[in-house]
């Protein structure tokens, strides 16, 4: 959506507000406030040991297996045992429909034939 | 003021320190936060014990929410950025919402560098507070992180939850209503409007 020229108007003026107060200055930290927020935490702390922050389940379960590089090998793993429990399918005589292939003759004589490299002629 | 000794370890995990009943992990967060928790409200407020008063409370929803922290899905800094400017959006919007006027405006006790300078600073500064307040949560968290913190797209989508696309929407739009809000005081506060 393209701005009108009063609308540019208005963003730098109020742009030129912004920094002015993003330039004021800022009064120093008092001291006494630090020692108030401590004497917060010191009150509201746990006890030692006290219940952990919680993760997210996927997280607990990535820790549990080992992180992302434990998870890719479980799944080149995991990969590797279809293929080769696909495979050995066939050596215990059971057919699945995927496996099953036509057989198809296909005349390659013809084929020769038909690019003309029959050099024994004329 | 004491150094921050382990600067390496994230605020994160300090968190998670505290909630396991580390108190020095609160001392290093203490010494981390507050400045900018102050500095910030200070900033929106224009009162330094108000903002005393928020970058404590604050820092207290900070302590309370330890043991329920979820690792991984918000920074502390962002998370406490919102509490902060929500916490000083309430104070502001219960201050008197009527247009500020440089006769409104009290005599500051320090006449330098000059004491209609300051006057006319301190009304400009509290027109915009006030039009600040008034914005939609989310329109105001933008304008102020990118022009209080220069905080950058990226920085603004992570606080906000959302594209970094949209922080420049959701930015124009708020300076667009700021300008509304303000509209008719320009001239008053010293500015050109457009």
């Amino acid at each position: 959506m393209s701005k009108s020229p009063d609308r540019d108007g208005d963003d730098r003026w109020v742009d030129q507000m912004l920094d002015d107060l993003a330039r004021a200055p800022v009064p120093d930290l008092p001291d006494t406030l630090m020692a108030r927020i401590l004497a917060d935490a010191d009150a509201m702390l746990p006890p030692p040991g006290g219940r952990a922050a919680r993760t997210p389940w996927w997280q607990q379960i990535l820790e549990g297996v080992g992180g992302w590089t434990a998870v890719t090998g479980l799944v080149a793993a995991a990969a590797t045992g279809f293929v080769v429990g696909l495979g050995a399918l066939d050596g215990v005589g059971v057919t699945v429909p995927w496996m099953q292939v036509d057989d198809t003759y296909y005349d390659t004589d013809d084929a020769t034939y038909a690019f003309g490299w029959d050099m024994e002629e004329g | 003021m004491p150094l921050d000794t382990d600067p390496q370890t994230d605020d994160a995990d300090l968190l998670v320190r505290y909630a396991q009943g580390d108190a020095s992990a609160a001392r290093l967060l203490t010494l981390r936060l507050t400045p900018r928790a102050f500095g910030q409200a200070a900033r929106m407020l224009g009162d330094t014990a108000e903002a005393e008063d928020v970058a404590q409370e604050a820092m207290m929803r900070l302590w309370r929410v330890a043991p329920d922290w979820r690792l991984g899905e918000a920074k502390v800094t962002t998370w406490l950025y919102r509490v902060v400017s929500n916490l000083c959006t309430d104070r502001l919007r219960k201050r008197s919402r009527g247009t500020v006027r440089l006769e409104d405006v009290a005599e500051p006790t320090d006449p330098t560098p000059s004491v209609e300078t300051q006057m006319q600073d301190t009304a400009r500064h509290s027109a915009l507070r006030a039009a600040l307040a008034s914005l939609p949560e989310r329109q105001s968290i933008a304008v102020v992180m990118r022009h209080f913190e220069g905080a950058s797209n990226p920085e603004i989508a992570q606080a906000l939850d959302i594209s970094t696309e949209a922080v420049e929407s959701l930015t124009a739009r708020g300076k667009r209503a700021l300008a509304a809000a303000l509209k008719g005081q320009a001239a008053a506060l010293g500015y050109e409007e457009g």
